[in-house]
């Protein structure tokens, strides 16, 4: 545990921010203009950022007094302007690792909070240990602990809640993998206790309000660096916690082209180990603590949703606490699907690193770096490669969705109700207000017939699903769906009365029905259910 | 005066790919062209023709001909694949055990796979490990080409390196080379083009002039546009020479094969009869059927591709077909702008 990379980060800090104003300042300072220009964007994203903002007038001032006067300063001057920028922007994202805070969050906090729990003799309290045994890990575990040694790793979850590090490190922690190191939005370092501890388990601060080019450079810099230096790092590639509760098929790709330029400096510099490891993973929730906040936000303006949500549920530590008493009270499981790694051009990557072609031969990365015979970087060729590694990695995220029992008891429900209403659109069904019913003998055979068809997209590798949804009967899978529902959610998805079901939060319902959408299997909804009624 | 050292490949000895062989040789750089018959690798390597195919062309002797795939991936870094669609696949995987990551390929097949209704690019993607493709399409005859008659094609790619190669070894003083970066528009516009050429042989063979030929084409092009739309491509794409371009030329020209086929289906010939003493082959009949079943599941509409399809895949006659189409209850508002 102590030979992890990790534990050489505080050592290595201060070279990792030198590195990375250095290159920062290579590219942006190169010539007194393009240090203007970079200057010039800073002032003028700023200005916009800040506009209409009363307690930041002085700011305001500062920055236009800034670039009123750009034009007239010195390129020495300039210079000196741009590398301060660079040096506050390289200060403020660096991370930190603390190997006492690692053991006191991972062993010394868990086993402390179940012991408060008992002493008190909560009964209703949350077991850490229970809680433990609701996350389940699958999938490429021990190719993943390969590739760590081998390489540096490149974890691409899925992004539906913010737990979702927590979860995952954790997961990791108990797995014996090492820690990872991530960016993290600067507003969750706002709870000082919340930050404390992301701050000295590797987490580096992004600052999403930034828009200007030169920070967006240092923050590359800032991943490609430590990507070099061997630390294995997490990006959420949706960039912000997706918010229509499917599985993100939109990626981000700023930071994901960091590790093909982390591979290209490595082979340049001839390091040891030079390969990247992308690896994909899904982490898959029963129930979501910020469904709620989330798909509200979703269906105001779709596509124009708020990248930074201030005041949800995780930040109310009410929520928390009965999210994870609903979580303890079924048997179901959180699910933390490790995909198998990608190269930084999305070809697959065998255990031994080794990249393979669509048919399985290995094939030779470095030469899909080559011009004219030379290996280097090429940012237009480079960005085409990061695109198409994106689209692996969506396609991925598609083949190892796991389906659990809310979302296919959501999906039942809610493509039976578009059956019923045929001519309503999204937002009008969504809007129905007289309680719906369906007989519950109708939602039994309807999940049953859509079961056997996702069983058969589970064959064909094109998803995955929940032992639960395999093994159990219909009757307990719906059971436990309507379990989850009733329990966390301020009020409940479902509710039933003798042989119906009321749908009484269809929205929610709609969150949780996403996560199956897109596969093709609403036309089996409407097959199901008119058979049954024929059969009636 | 060889611009760049490795020799251009090419994979497919029909007319176009020896056009495009011609083209290359005769502005100076070697080319290694790959053909199955042993029989024309000897007839271009001694006699400098490819008789079957361009009969009255000398060939430039920078083309030497090979039977190897094998050797055509270690000479070759850029290869142009001409092969026709229905052994696109096979000559692609046999050509992928020799390929790597610094080659480039780009095809000039126009069509799709039969039954998986796949684009080539996507075929090349499944095969191969070469990630640098691109598609060449456009008004190009082959034979005005080999000659040396000013036209032009488009190279599609989202690599810009790919096209500018393509640029550096193709354009010409009698040949231009356009880039975009819409392969699937690309694409759909070479394979359609050629059911709506059989389209105009059919009008052509049935006596009509050119008002019949101009709403052909116009309609035809929306058909296109749309079905281009419905998997993603760049409506722009179909105006440029890929699209109308490509459509124009062949639709006009008396020597189109697939505009062969509608005269000689006008006539009175079955598909059968035509195919069989045809000696290249028209991808234009298998296409029909491909666009119109993947259009059937898909729920696009195809009213020419449908027209087009009754007559060479059931044997419907054309005036009936016509009458089908005419009928003015069936559709009335052009899908231009406002309409859509």
């Amino acid at each position: 545990m102590d030979s992890w990379k990790i534990h050489q980060f505080n050592g290595e800090r201060a070279d990792i921010v030198a590195e990375v104003i250095r290159r920062t300042l290579l590219d942006t300072g190169r010539n007194p203009e393009a240090a203007e220009l970079a200057i010039n964007d800073v002032a003028f994203q700023e200005l916009a950022r800040l506009e209409g903002t009363p307690k930041h007038t002085q700011r305001m001032r500062a920055w236009t007094d800034l670039y009123r006067r750009l034009g007239k300063r010195s390129p020495a001057e300039q210079a000196q302007i741009l590398r301060q920028l660079t040096t506050d922007y390289a200060r403020d994202i660096v991370g930190s690792f603390n190997p006492n805070v690692y053991r006191f969050a991972t062993s010394i906090i868990p086993r402390g909070l179940s012991l408060l729990f008992r002493k008190r003799a909560l009964s209703n309290a949350p077991r850490m240990e229970e809680l433990e045994r609701r996350i389940q890990v699958r999938g490429k575990i021990e190719e993943l602990r390969q590739l760590a040694k081998i390489g540096t790793v490149i974890l691409v979850p899925t992004h539906s809640s913010n737990l979702d590090s927590i979860v995952l490190g954790f997961a990791l922690d108990r797995l014996g993998l090492p820690p990872v190191t991530y960016g993290a939005g600067k507003n969750l370092f706002s709870n000082r206790l919340v930050g404390y501890f992301m701050h000295n388990l590797g987490a580096y601060r992004v600052d999403r309000r930034l828009k200007n080019e030169l920070y967006k450079n240092v923050l590359k810099n800032y991943s490609s660096v430590i990507l070099e230096r061997g630390f294995h790092s997490l990006f959420f590639p949706g960039g912000t916690r997706s918010r229509s509760g499917a599985v993100e098929q939109k990626l981000k790709l700023g930071l994901l082209g960091t590790g093909l330029s982390a591979y290209i400096n490595n082979i340049l510099q001839n390091r040891p180990n030079p390969n990247i490891f992308i690896v994909p993973v899904t982490i898959n929730y029963p129930l979501v603590l910020e469904a709620a906040s989330q798909i509200d936000d979703h269906l105001k303006a779709v596509g124009k949703s708020r990248y930074i949500i201030e005041d949800d549920e995780f930040s109310r530590v009410g929520r928390i606490w009965s999210y994870a008493r609903a979580i303890l009270n079924f048997d179901g499981h959180m699910v933390i699907n490790i995909a198998p790694a990608l190269d930084p051009l999305g070809n697959p990557v065998d255990q031994a690193g080794r990249s393979l072609d669509p048919h399985g031969r290995p094939i030779e990365l470095h030469r899909y770096l080559l011009t004219e015979g030379v290996f280097g970087a090429d940012a237009r060729r480079d960005a085409e490669y990061t695109r198409e590694c994106g689209e692996a990695i969506c396609r991925s995220f598609q083949r190892h969705n796991v389906i659990l029992s809310t979302h296919l008891a959501a999906f039942t429900l809610f493509e039976l109700l578009r059956v019923r209403h045929p001519q309503l659109e999204l937002y009008r069904l969504l809007r129905l207000t007289a309680n719906e019913t369906l007989p519950i003998d109708l939602v039994e055979t309807v999940t049953l017939a859509l079961r056997i068809e996702l069983l058969g997209l589970v064959a064909e590798g094109k998803i995955e699903v929940s032992d639960g949804i395999r093994q159990d009967s219909i009757e307990h899978v719906l059971e436990r769906a309507f379990g989850y529902f009733q329990m966390y959610h301020s009020r409940p998805l479902v509710e039933q009365v003798g042989e119906e079901v009321r749908l009484v939060d269809l929205k929610l319902l709609y969150y949780y029905h996403n996560r199956l959408a897109g596969y093709g299997l609403e036309k089996f909804v409407k097959a199901a259910s008119v058979e049954k009624n024929t059969r009636v | 005066m060889s611009k760049t050292l490795a020799p251009i490949g090419i994979a497919g000895g029909g007319s176009w790919g020896t056009a495009l062989a011609q083209l290359i040789g005769r502005h100076g750089h070697a080319v290694l062209h790959w053909m199955r018959d042993s029989a024309s690798v000897l007839e271009v390597n001694t006699l400098h023709t490819n008789t079957r195919y361009l009969p009255d062309l000398t060939l430039s002797d920078h083309i030497v001909a090979t039977t190897s795939l094998k050797e055509l991936a270690s000479s070759c870094k850029l290869i142009l694949l001409v092969i026709p669609c229905h052994s696109f696949r096979s000559v692609l995987r046999e050509l992928g055990e020799h390929l790597a990551g610094d080659h480039r390929l780009i095809h000039a097949s126009k069509g799709f796979e039969p039954h998986s209704f796949k684009r080539m690019s996507q075929i090349i993607l499944e095969e191969t490990c070469v990630r640098q493709i691109g598609v060449l399409s456009g008004p190009n005859l082959a034979h005005e080409v080999a000659q040396g008659q000013p036209s032009a094609t488009t190279v599609a790619s989202n690599f810009p390196a790919v096209i500018e190669e393509a640029r550096l070894v193709l354009a010409g003083p009698t040949f231009r080379v356009y880039g975009n970066a819409d392969i699937i528009g690309t694409e759909v516009g070479g394979a359609l083009k050629n059911v709506m050429a059989i389209a105009a042989g059919l009008a052509a063979g049935l006596g009509f002039g050119e008002n019949t030929k101009a709403l052909l084409l116009t309609r035809g092009l929306a058909e296109i546009a749309r079905f281009g739309a419905h998997w993603g491509a760049h409506p722009a794409t179909f105006s440029g020479l890929s699209g109308i371009g490509d459509l124009m030329a062949t639709c006009f020209s008396p020597l189109s094969r697939n505009y062969r086929v509608g005269l000689q289906l006008a006539q009175g010939s079955s598909t059968e009869e035509i195919t069989t003493t045809m000696k290249q082959v028209a991808e234009g009949v298998n296409t029909t059927r491909a666009v119109y079943e993947y259009a059937r599941r898909h729920d696009v509409y195809m009213p020419i591709t449908d027209g087009v399809y009754q007559i060479v895949h059931e044997g419907v006659g054309p005036h009936e077909v016509l009458a089908q189409l005419m009928d003015n209850n069936r559709f009335t508002h052009e899908d231009v702008h406002g309409w859509s």
